[in-house]
């Protein structure tokens, strides 16, 4: 990240410095002791006066008489005999009645030292992903992690992160992972475990490795390369294989193939003017996604109208996340990548040619035009019918994009998606190569190349026979296996089977030993970011359950002498940091979370001409697709990923950031597509694939291309948690180890009845109400106040002074804080790290597909996704033209509207506003919400008697009620009341994520937003603390911010102080593109938002004509 | 049908001479309020002898059902309050529906019996006399039926008493700016009031009760309530200003009481809510269906109980006419409704109207207009206001028509506002259709138990309306010729 953006735009995760709001509870005080002229108290006034008969009377333990009885048997014997029979009796109920004391530890008799009751502590760790890292803070409440944050500290990163890394913290408390050591699928103890990790380690070495597999994740940890290294020497004969269902190394296989060096592609979109993506879409399910948008989100700052922003074309089949953001969309199968990339090719070496004069950009470059030439001219004509569109107008695009492009030499950028084949990412080489992009906007680190097998070797040695002992390091390879290697059976030919695993899913029967894994905020260890950066993971807390991880597996089998994963990470630490001494410098990368300075060089590549020539030649001419000949494409899916998140019940209900759909996979396609085979949303569907068939309803997805179908990876989990079962169905049956991500031949038909899906938004239209405010650049420059225009009509009325004047007028002169926040929907690009975030610090219940589909969801922050329709002017034809009666049509009837095929898409943060004049507020019998001095409207749970008025007269609906005890039972109970039960063991940890400065609400009560009022008053205590006798308790300008600010890795929602005029809020507040929604209601919202800008290319087709 | 009444010669009254008076020409002549000459002792009979002996079969076979369906509200109560108010079918956006709903349409159903008691009390008008005591006790259920749906609709019930300003260790007064509190005044005012009123009209009728009761029990409760009515002249002296009084104090109770309802919505900034022309058309669509519910009640009620000479056809016809007038007060609203939408030029607005006509919920707003406009136009027909079976089955569409209309407001209103990410359609579920049916059952269960023990016609009322009690009348005191005790 540049120094510059840091300056600018630097918000820190979070106020770290002690936080003394639990400082000041005293120890309770011992008893006051009588003084000598204390009153003196007396029982009667017999003690009063102190008579003899009170003094012996006092003195007996009982009345006179009491203590002989009459009768034989004296009190004692009865006693005795009474007091042993019981004890008889007891002992004979000892077996099943007895039990021992539950022994409590009472916390903190003595406090520990250097501890603050409730003030959390936060550690610096980083999450592996898809063989990088995101750098992490996490904080931690009494031990117990609870919050997950960017590390900002961290030279490439702003305190953003992902949502997995929101919602990961919830896979620590899972209650349904893996817990204990099994042989043969039978709870065993960790030291039978352990020595059996010896055995196999002892006999390996004595046999040098032979028949002993790996199978493993990709991953980037320096410390299992080391052990694996130290394991390789003992045991040549040792293989190792990756598998990760979603391949994302495609990127680096090109890169050392274009450029015949072992590196990996880095895109710097921070520097460029124009990107290209070909069905990569790398806002969204690409690697290091917040990194990316990070990245393009700063080129997308508009503060004044010289700022010239990034412009983005995108062509791919599936509607995506980076689609939603390109200026351009161009609808196109994904099995037309490759030809796309070479008529682009082409038209980028006619638009360089023209510009440069003829001279090329390399001889590689040259040497290769004319194939390119070649290539690309003779595939228009079938683009232009993949895209569905005419031959001219397909031309006029690529030539205008090529335009484009070649008008920013060495700052364009263009891009290929991890689905499309190596031939496409060479020639996407080719063309930064021929842009001068190389090292400039994409830049190469090195990246050895790997000696690993991938699945299908592994399969052939298993079928071989060749495997004596197969180690399974995460991942779930029966699961996500390609469907032609039938992994359960081929598996089971390894002699034995040991798998370190999160969960006992689908691989776990086929394993003949099953180690519980440790989660990554439990164990130690490092990784690298993208940048090469070394990052510490460092455990929060101790195994819950005693997992382990993979390097103590490794260890152990290599027989390590450090076995601990700490030793490990640490001895990986010396041998890197290269500085002496290692105490000091350790301690520095534990605690900033990463060694400084430890990013990779960039290495100087050209590109090697005969390596794309061969992938030239690999081109395939375009086949055409029909209703009956579909286009499959396998993708990741934005909550689950490869399934491997399958059992987080937040990522379940994080909508799709593209469908807005939960807890539910869908068969996409288009509205034409849909309309030839006659189906329309949630018809159940068989889509056939050769003999292979999967099950699942389907969602017509305005921008599909026509004739392909989308299919999500990671649903339909045979075996996994309480929370994923029964969630979507499965799709990897249809995948092959050919065709891992693109299939053509799919056919599909209606397989009977509809399945019920629940989609938090249905309604795809604003509507043309101007609740989302964009223009185009040009719009833009002119009218740099467009986005107040649809206000203007208000704003002519005469004034009428308002009976009582606004008290927030008076505060925002003279207060010391007035809360307020800023969303840039131009920086916004829709990832929903946010929610998660929202969800993660505020304590928010998840409540279910069902509750969903009821419309009871209940996210703090939800993301509204608008589809716009293109001008009236631009929609002639038969079927266009929009009626006035559209507006009133049902959402069903909305999907076969003909605007939908090519929308642009707005997507709109939408948290309470915290309006100065909440309507919410009047209308509350109780006082239940209302305001508070520095403008936020405060909601008092306790007080709430759950009337849902104030969510009726919310014009936003951004109040949210608890139907059920959403907290209390889990999901699927809700309507047995008294009678649903939370196990105790799923209570135990579900508990233990809550934040415990947010209260959890039960059933009955409204909630909402609250602008993370603990973090508020976290941060104002602690500066009333700071300030001491000075007085100065105005907290530090944007000294820290909400979690959703926190998360958003675009920086597109701002939080602060809009009584700071240094604060960003208040800066961005003062831009023209700043705007309400909903202004003329006059509820004064204290969240305003910055209007969207795109940034058309004029020379475009899809401009002014017809397709 | 209407008797031609004739002068008669009245005998054994002293009067020694034939008392002879100008006939009015027989166009001008009004139906007498008690047909067939009824006299004083027939009435009391005939009112009275409903609260004695055995209950007849129908009544059985009307209560026995009630009862279960009470059972029914009482286990959808319970469900709900236990367990939550998700087993509602209310969402985000539609927070409010069948609750708010059937609050409302009970509410307006209560109000025909105030309006009959009070208001055409004030105003003379004597029909009244033969349906009031009725109207006043479906009023009275009506409202505690209306009463448990604002009580039980929110989410923490038991916390319902922070709704009313009584000191509480919180500290906190209820916020007097919310239209729900002020629903809260008017509701449990209007009760009060309406209770009151009811059971002083009681007081003389309930001492005939007494008077005619032969056992111990009967004679002991109906004595405990007749609070020692003697009906002497001082007693009725006192009685009628009491009952002037409470008229008085109804009167404008019966306007407040919808009018604040309305304001719940009207107060919001709802598109479809925040109107102004609320509180009259409320009032107006009250009267509309209490009138259609006092039809639905006493059109079985007089063959059943063979009260045809008392709430003669002239009394259905009045109540079909004031039917229709306030059905006319309605469709103006509706229509004004509309206009208002296009002359204020607001965009939402004007949405929010054509959505109620042509949205996903339009066959709720068809519902509406033709029962509540269309159908009761159809009053204008004198031979169809004759016809009973007709009334009958018109009267139950009006109130059908007036569930639908708070249906749209509420429901339609609700479901598709300022921003189109928020829109969803609503859906009931069996639990809010098992408590609707349920206070069907609370309402049927109580206002059988007033017809079997209360006398339901105000017998004093109605004897002051015979020709015989009017001095100025030629009749007055004569004694009819036909046999006083008949079966």
């Amino acid at each position: 990240m540049s120094a510059t953006a840091r300056d600018e735009e630097q918000i820190g995760p979070e106020t770290r410095g002690p936080n003394t709001a639990g400082a000041t509870t005293a120890a309770p005080g011992s008893c006051v002791r009588p003084q000598e002229s204390s009153p003196v108290y007396w029982r009667s006034l017999d003690e009063l006066a102190q008579r003899a008969q009170f003094r012996q009377w006092i003195g007996r333990e009982f009345p006179e008489g009491a203590g002989e009885w009459a009768d034989p048997v004296s009190r004692r014997q009865f006693l005795r005999l009474m007091s042993a029979s019981l004890l008889l009796a007891g002992a004979g109920f000892a077996g099943n009645g007895c039990r021992r004391p539950v022994e409590r530890a009472e916390p903190f008799g003595k406090m520990p030292e250097d501890y603050a009751h409730g003030v959390p502590r936060y550690y610096a760790t980083a999450m592996p992903a898809h063989g990088s890292a995101v750098p992490l803070v996490v904080k931690s409440n009494d031990g117990r992690p609870t919050k997950i944050e960017g590390n900002n500290l961290h030279p490439d990163s702003n305190g953003g992160t992902d949502r997995f890394a929101q919602a990961s913290i919830l896979d620590l408390y899972d209650p349904d992972r893996a817990a204990r050591f099994a042989r043969g699928g039978n709870t065993c103890n960790a030291e039978a475990a352990y020595d059996f990790l010896a055995e196999v380690g002892r006999k390996a070495r004595q046999n040098r490795g032979q028949g002993l597999c790996f199978l493993v994740e990709r991953n980037n940890s320096p410390s299992r390369a080391r052990l694996r290294k130290s394991l390789g020497d003992q045991c040549p004969q040792a293989r190792w294989h990756v598998y990760d269902p979603v391949d994302l190394d495609i990127h680096r296989r090109a890169a050392t193939l274009a450029f015949a060096k072992p590196v990996q592609p880095f895109w710097q979109l921070d520097k460029a003017n124009v990107v290209v993506s070909l069905d990569c879409d790398f806002l969204g399910s690409e690697g290091d996604v917040h990194n990316h948008i990070r990245r393009f989100s700063q080129r997308r700052r508009l503060e004044k109208a010289e700022d010239s922003p990034i412009r983005l074309y995108i062509a791919e089949g599936l509607m995506s996340v980076t689609g939603f953001n390109a200026d351009h969309r161009l609808r196109l199968p994904g099995s037309a990548g490759a030809p796309l990339a070479a008529a682009l090719a082409a038209g980028v070496l006619d638009a360089v040619r023209n510009r440069a004069g003829g001279a090329a950009a390399g001889p590689a470059v040259a040497a290769l035009a004319a194939e390119v030439r070649k290539l690309g001219g003779s595939n228009l004509d079938a683009l232009a019918k993949a895209a569905g569109v005419g031959s001219q107008w397909m031309a006029q695009w690529i030539g205008a994009c090529a335009k484009d492009l070649a008008a920013n030499p060495g700052r364009s950028l263009v891009v290929a998606g991890y689905r499309q084949p190596l031939e496409a990412h060479l020639l996407v080489h080719f063309m930064n190569a021929a842009l001068g992009n190389l090292g400039q906007t994409v830049s190469f680190r090195p990246a050895p190349e790997a000696d690993e097998g991938g699945l299908p070797k592994l399969a052939r040695a298993l079928d071989a026979g060749e495997v004596e002992t197969l180690v399974v390091l995460g991942g779930n390879p029966v699961y996500t296996a390609p469907a032609d290697l039938d992994w359960a059976k081929t598996q089971r030919r390894a002699r034995t089977v040991v798998r370190l695993g999160y969960i006992e899913d689908e691989t776990f029967p086929v394993c003949d030993w099953h180690l519980p894994a440790a989660h990554y905020l439990e164990s130690w260890g490092d990784a690298r970011t993208s940048d090469g950066t070394l990052v510490s993971i460092q455990p929060l807390i101790a195994p819950l359950f005693g997992g382990l991880t993979e390097l103590e597996v490794l260890a152990r089998i290599g027989g390590a002498q450090v076995t601990e994963p700490y030793g490990i990470a640490r001895e990986t630490f010396a041998g890197l940091c290269g500085s002496v001494p290692v105490e000091a410098a350790w301690r520095k990368f534990l605690h900033d979370g990463f060694l400084a300075d430890s990013a990779a060089q960039p290495v100087q590549v050209s590109l090697n001409a005969a390596a794309v020539a061969e992938g030239l030649a690999r081109v395939k001419q375009l086949s055409p697709l029909s209703k009956d000949r579909l286009e499959v494409i396998f993708h990741r899916d934005y909550s689950l990923d490869d399934g491997r998140h399958n059992n987080n019940g937040w990522l379940q209900e994080l909508p799709d950031p593209v469908t807005k759909i939960v807890w539910d996979n869908v068969v996409l396609m288009s509205r034409q597509t849909a309309l030839e085979l006659g189906l329309k949303n949630s018809d159940r569907v068989e889509v056939k694939l050769g003999e292979r068939i999967v099950r699942g309803p389907i969602w017509v997805q305005p921008g599909m291309a026509d004739y392909s179908v989308g299919l999500a990876l990671g649903y339909g989990r045979r075996q996994t948690g309480r929370v994923g079962r029964n969630a979507g169905f499965d799709v990897y049956p249809l995948r092959t180890t050919a065709n891992q991500n693109i299939a053509l031949g799919a056919t599909v038909r209606a397989a009977g009845g509809a399945c019920a899906i629940s989609c938090t938004q249905n309604h795809w239209s604003v509507e043309g109400r101007p609740i989302v405010r964009e223009a185009d650049l040009e719009h833009y420059r002119q009218h740099p106040d467009f986005a107040k225009e649809p206000d203007a009509e208000m704003e002519e009325l005469p004034v009428v002074a308002p009976l009582y004047p606004n008290p927030f007028d008076q505060l925002k002169r003279k207060g010391l804080h007035q809360w307020g926040m800023s969303i840039d929907l131009n920086r916004c690009v829709g990832c929903s790290a946010c929610m998660l975030a929202c969800q993660s610090e505020n304590n928010v219940p998840i409540v279910g597909k069902d509750q969903v589909a009821r419309g009871r969801e209940m996210h703090w922050l939800r993301i509204d996704r608008y589809y716009v329709g293109r001008p009236r002017a631009a929609k002639a034809g038969p079927q266009g033209g929009e009626s006035f009666f559209d507006t009133f049509r049902t959402e069903a009837e909305q999907q076969f509207e003909r605007w939908i095929e090519d929308p642009q898409v707005v997507t709109q943060p939408m948290p309470c506003q915290h309006c100065e004049a909440a309507p919410c507020e009047n209308v509350c019998p109780v006082n239940a919400t209302s305001h508070d001095q520095e403008g936020l409207n405060v909601m008092a749970y306790n007080r709430c008697v759950g009337t849902r008025y104030c969510s009726n007269n919310c014009p936003y609906k951004v109040r949210h009620f608890n139907f059920f005890d959403f907290n209390k039972r889990p999901i699927g109970q809700f309507y047995l009341g008294p009678f649903g039960h939370r196990p105790d063991d799923e209570w135990d940890l579900i508990k233990m994520i809550k934040n415990p400065d947010v209260t959890v609400r039960m059933r009955g009560v409204m909630e909402k937003c609250t602008f993370c009022i603990q973090r508020i008053e976290q941060a104002k205590i602690a500066q009333k603390d700071r300030a001491g006798a000075s007085g100065d308790v105005v907290v530090p300008t944007d000294s820290f911010t909400t979690a959703c600010a926190q998360a958003c890795p675009a920086e597109a929602i701002v939080f602060g102080n809009l009584n700071d005029p240094k604060s960003r809020v208040s800066r961005l507040k003062k831009l023209d593109r700043d705007y309400t929604v909903l202004k003329a209601l006059l509820t004064k919202p204290r969240t305003t938002y910055l209007a969207r800008v795109r940034n058309p290319n004029r020379a475009m087709p899809e401009t002014g004509g017809t397709r | 049908m209407a008797a031609q009444v004739s002068p008669i010669q009245a005998e054994g009254l002293g009067h020694s001479s034939v008392v002879s008076a100008p006939e009015p020409p027989p166009e001008l002549e009004r139906a007498p309020l008690v047909a067939n000459n009824r006299g004083f002792g027939w009435i009391s009979n005939r009112v009275a002898s409903l609260c004695e002996g055995a209950a007849p079969a129908w009544w059985w076979v009307l209560f026995i059902p009630s009862v279960l369906a009470l059972g029914m509200l009482l286990f959808m109560v319970s469900y709900q309050v236990s367990t939550g108010v998700g087993v509602w079918g209310n969402m985000r956006p539609v927070m409010w529906a069948w609750d708010i709903v059937n609050f409302v349409w009970w509410i307006g159903i209560g109000h025909a019996g105030t309006l009959i008691s009070a208001i055409l009390f004030l105003l003379r008008q004597r029909w009244r006399t033969a349906v009031n005591r009725a109207a006043e006790a479906m009023t009275i259920f009506a409202v505690m039926c209306a009463g448990i749906y604002p009580a039980l609709h929110v989410g923490r019930a038991w916390y319902d008493w922070w709704l009313f300003p009584v000191p509480n260790s919180n500290s906190i007064w209820p916020q007097f700016r919310s239209p729900l509190m002020w629903d809260v005044f008017a509701v449990s005012t209007y009760f009060t009031v309406s209770v009151l009123f009811w059971y002083m009209g009681l007081i003389p009728d309930l001492a005939v009760l007494r008077d005619r009761a032969r056992s111990r029990l009967r004679q002991f409760l109906y004595g405990l309530f007749a609070l020692g009515w003697t009906g002497s002249n001082r007693h009725w002296s006192n009685y009628e200003k009491a009952y002037l009084i409470l008229a008085g104090l109804s009167t404008p109770l019966v306007l407040s009481v919808h009018s604040i309802v309305s304001l719940d919505f009207s107060v919001s900034q709802l598109p479809g809510w925040h109107t102004t022309i609320f509180p009259p058309y409320f009032v107006a669509g009250a009267v509309f269906s209490g009138f259609g519910m006092v039809l639905m009640l006493l059109i079985p009620l007089r063959s059943m109980f063979k009260l045809q000479d008392i709430i003669t056809m002239r009394h259905i016809d009045v109540m079909c006419k004031v039917t229709m007038a306030t059905s006319s007060i309605v469709a103006y609203s509706y229509a004004m409704e509309f206009f208002i939408a296009w002359y204020s030029g607001n965009p939402n607005e004007r949405f929010h109207f054509l959505n109620r006509a042509m949205g996903p919920y339009q066959w709720a707003w068809f519902m509406m207009i033709s029962c509540n406009v269309l159908i009761p136009q159809l009053f204008w027909l004198k031979r169809l206001r004759q016809n009973l079976l007709a009334v009958f089955i018109l009267s139950i569409l009006v109130n059908v028509g007036m569930w639908f209309e708070r249906f749209v407001i509420i429901v339609v209103s609700l479901h598709r506002d300022f921003i189109p990410s928020n829109w969803g359609y609503y859906r009931p579920t069996w639990v809010d259709v098992c408590t609707y049916a349920g206070t069907f059952g609370l309402f049927f269960t109580l206002f059988l138990l007033f017809i079997r023990f209360l006398p339901m016609i105000a017998v004093s009322e109605v004897k002051g309306v015979t020709p015989q009690a009017d001095p100025h009348n030629p009749l007055a005191g004569a004694k009819p010729k036909e046999v006083l005790y008949e079966a």
